[in-house]
């Protein structure tokens, strides 16, 4: 197991990471409201985040996200609504709310000329710890993230995936109640993007709350306790993966390869019990409205277009399931379920 | 105190990454420096009149080139977002930019000073009146700089913005020519430059000359320069910094 460095583990394996008792909530969100001219980037959003939770923040492209984690961390001022981050408002106390947030863009952005230890220690100085500790806290973050060896490394010489670990580390320099991560595995290789998923999972498990944003549903379903789904401004749906793919146990769906390519147009024509179908790693997953006339109908369809079916599996809907519902329905019932 | 020590913190981290670097220092200093020594070669008696001139032309031009080029090039690296992000008052942003900055042109100004001196001699009447100038002037013209960073993205807008305030104050403020020949109709713009001060500042220091009777007045008009150039930056900086 990895240990994080400059903490004790939390003793209680059931809900770790709590670090201060007075509320059980960290971010307290009601009513946020952000409009660029016209557009209505984010309109009465309300959502709060335990204590030591990991909370993704899911949407499509354009649905607000970014608004809204630029409103939180102080660098975006909203039209209306409160935000409360660990007992603060960021609008009326910046200061104090920064001290506590570690915030991670979707961009690492350290300073590319810095060395890795220097661009630690500067962010230690920023956020105004002693000398030693941020000299001490720098190699622990450098071992923690396997950064030793490069702790001479300009930023600019590592490669996407070490600069992601070491944007990360900065965030943690000052040991955050609060992690803000946008976008973490972004462009990421397979190895890379598993390497950091473990860290996030430990850094939570040592006490950190985190928020999390990531086109990666899989991701977010694998990391996160609880999901907010943002859909044009607007709150979709809020609860467990669990509870949300729930909004999708009605669909009937299957995963269909076939031996050759096929159109979909054409397979929604021959097919009127397939209401939709989406590419999906060499297969088609199809939402089907009854399954037994839609196997008779693919078989039929197989036939005519001259190609097998090599495989066909009937799928429990999964959170992108769920995901893809909401963005088809524009998001138009919300419900929070938790 | 802790915010000053963060501003400290901006400052020698910027110093560390932009302006100790050898291609800005030699820059700084060649160019003024070859002026000075071509003015001398053609005329030893009066290279005198305008030397303290140049020197506050560069000051001029180093700390607003300098300022604004930092925050544009941070701005687009993304790297400007770290620290509006960090436990930073504005000010200690401004503070910390603007001093790193300002601190190049002393040391450049003083470096340049001291060449002169080795080579040709330079005199330096009140060391105390130059040194006043050289601050005076490296904060305000840092601070101008930062201004024009904050306003747009790139860098060569910034050049742009600030080249139609530069290149104009530089034949009002008595760089290459005293202010009692200025023709009459300039002079009250003349003083509604900042640059004016420093070169009478310097002059006074180099030379002990000056077309104010009392050093008191380039002296307080700097400074207001000052305040007002910081008040600006706050004002812009708040409304603007994280567009």
């Amino acid at each position: 197991m990895i240990t994080w460095p400059g903490k004790e583990v939390s003793p209680s394996p059931g809900f770790p990471g709590v670090r201060r008792m007075e509320s059980t909530l960290t971010i307290e969100v009601s009513g946020l409201s952000k409009n660029y001219g016209a557009l209505e980037a984010l309109s009465e959003v309300s959502f709060s985040v335990r204590r030591g939770e990991i909370f993704a923040y899911l949407g499509p492209n354009g649905a607000g996200k970014t608004t809204t984690i630029r409103i939180l961390s102080g660098l975006l001022k909203r039209d209306a609504g409160e935000v409360n981050i660990c007992g603060a408002d960021v609008a009326s106390d910046p200061v104090f709310v920064k001290e506590r947030l570690g915030v991670v863009p979707d961009e690492s952005n350290l300073y590319p000329e810095l060395t890795c230890r220097r661009n630690l220690e500067y962010m230690g100085e920023l956020y105004g710890l002693p000398r030693a500790r941020r000299c001490l806290r720098a190699a622990e973050l450098l071992s923690f993230f396997a950064l030793t060896d490069r702790a001479a490394t300009p930023f600019g010489a590592l490669s996407k995936g070490l600069k992601r670990r070491l944007t990360i580390a900065a965030a943690l320099v000052h040991d955050p109640e609060v992690v803000f991560l946008d976008e973490p595995t972004s462009g990421l290789d397979v190895p890379s993007a598993r390497t950091l998923r473990e860290l996030i999972r430990t850094i939570n498990r040592q006490g950190a709350t985190v928020f999390l944003t990531t086109h990666n549903l899989q991701e977010a379903e694998a990391l996160s306790q609880r999901v907010l789904i943002l859909i044009k401004g607007r709150v979709a749906a809020l609860g467990t993966p669990g509870e949300i793919r729930q909004r999708v146990q009605h669909l009937k769906l299957l995963d269909v390869t076939f031996s050759a390519g096929i159109e979909a147009d054409k397979l929604l024509k021959v097919c009127p019990a397939v209401i939709r179908a989406l590419p999906q790693n060499g297969a088609w997953r199809l939402e089907v409205a009854e399954a037994q006339a839609a196997l008779e109908q693919l078989v039929a369809f197989a036939g005519g277009e001259g190609v097998r079916i090599s495989e066909i599996n009937t799928i429990t809907a999964s959170l992108e399931d769920a995901f893809m519902s909401l963005v088809k329905d524009g998001g138009a019932q919300p419900e929070v379920t938790s | 105190m802790s915010q000053l020590r963060r501003a400290l913190a901006i400052s020698c981290k910027d110093i560390e990454s932009y302006y100790g670097k050898p291609p800005l220092i030699t820059w700084g200093l060649m160019f003024p420096a070859v002026l000075i020594l071509s003015l001398y070669v053609k005329d030893p008696a009066t290279y005198l009149a305008i030397a303290p001139g140049i020197i506050a032309m560069t000051l001029l031009f180093g700390n607003t080139s300098m300022a604004a080029i930092v925050i544009t090039f941070e701005k687009r690296a993304g790297t400007f977002q770290r620290l509006l992000l960090a436990p930073l008052a504005m000010r200690t942003i401004i503070l910390g930019k603007a001093a790193s900055a300002a601190v190049y042109g002393l040391a450049t100004a003083l470096a340049l000073w001291l060449g002169l001196k080795l080579v040709l001699g330079m005199p330096l009447v009140s060391p105390l009146l130059f040194v006043a100038g050289l601050i005076l002037g490296a904060g305000c013209f840092s601070l101008l700089g930062l201004l024009a960073a904050v306003m747009v993205r790139e860098v060569f807008e910034a050049m742009t913005l600030m080249n139609f305030f530069r290149f104009p104050i530089l034949f009002i403020s008595g760089v290459f020519m005293p202010l009692s020949q200025l023709p009459a109709w300039i002079k009250p713009l003349a003083f509604l430059s900042p640059l004016t001060y420093v070169v009478e500042l310097l002059h006074l220091g180099v030379t002990g000359r000056s077309e104010f009777a009392t050093p008191i007045v380039p002296l307080l008009a700097i400074f207001l320069f000052l305040l007002a150039s910081w008040l600006l930056a706050e004002l812009l900086f708040r409304r603007r910094a994280y567009a």
